[in-house]
């Protein structure tokens, strides 16, 4: 007996039951769609965008800190101003 | 011939034509199932997992870009979907029913003595999963251990080491159980 020659009897391709290719294809058709590739437009678009948003989004957050920067400036002004303006208010009182 | 179909019919097939996609699945379906069915011994579940197989083809096919292309991807998912399976089988609980082997279906134009066929298939399942695989490849598809390491990414030396040890093993089995049967050596 040569083993080599029964092993490939003994493993040789069986077919599935008959209707096996038409319910993978039923199959196929309800459960999903093959994906098609996304072009490489798409793609290069896709990475300019994600280029565009890493180049340009440090910069608008320096400018925004920098304007709500000044505009705190601009009120801590106002109310030191006010402060001495009371101040001024005062001593004019007192020299009176 | 068929192969010339096909190739022609692979780029048609990415077009989501169902009828093309039945054809290629007619012309792998017996490598697939009969990987599965060598391996697990069980018909009902080859048919599920080759299924399975099948249905990822089909989702993968855009990406695939010849039918050789097509028939190294079959064999290495199906492969790794069997091992991966036999893990998970490990981790959990069998019942008796589910461990008895399939019977093999028929085959009037097969010569063999259907008693060692049978043996033979029930010990090429009890080997462990790698070299299972291995032997599946060498012997239902012929592949020689060159093209069984590339189509499981395995090392050329250890395709040949299993497929040693797993005749070695397979020999003396079967020499315990043809004597324990029929009272005759090999």
């Amino acid at each position: 007996m040569n083993l080599d020659d029964e092993l490939r009897s003994a493993l040789r391709r069986d077919n599935p039951s008959p209707d096996f290719a038409r319910r993978v294809v039923a199959q196929a058709k309800f459960s999903a769609k093959p994906k098609k590739s996304m072009p490489r437009m798409m793609w290069a678009a896709a990475i300019a965008a994600i280029l565009a948003v890493g180049f340009t989004a440090p910069y608008e957050y320096r400018q925004m800190k920098a304007e709500r920067a000044a505009s705190d400036a601009v009120l801590a002004l106002r109310i030191t101003a006010e402060k001495l303006n009371m101040t001024r208010e005062k001593v004019l009182r007192i020299e009176n | 011939m068929l192969t010339q179909g096909i190739a022609a019919a692979v780029p048609q097939i990415m077009t989501d034509d169902p009828d093309r996609f039945e054809e290629l699945v007619r012309e792998h379906q017996a490598m697939v199932f009969s990987m599965a069915c060598r391996y697990l011994r069980n018909r009902a579940l080859a048919e599920e997992i080759a299924q399975d197989v099948f249905l990822q083809l089909y989702r993968k096919l855009a990406t695939l870009e010849s039918p050789e292309h097509v028939l190294h991807w079959l064999r290495w998912v199906t492969a790794h979907r069997l091992i991966d399976h036999s893990r998970q089988e490990k981790r959990r609980p069998q019942s008796p029913l589910e461990e008895a082997p399939e019977p093999a279906a028929a085959d009037p134009t097969n010569n063999a003595d259907p008693l060692l066929s049978d043996m033979l298939r029930d010990l090429v399942a009890a080997l462990p999963e790698n070299a299972r695989v291995v032997m599946i490849l060498r012997y239902q598809e012929d592949l020689d251990p060159m093209d069984i390491a590339r189509a499981l990414d395995m090392p050329v030396a250890t395709v040949k080491s299993h497929l040693q040890r797993s005749l070695a093993l397979l020999r003396d089995k079967l020499r315990d159980k043809l004597a324990r049967t029929k009272g005759v050596g090999l």
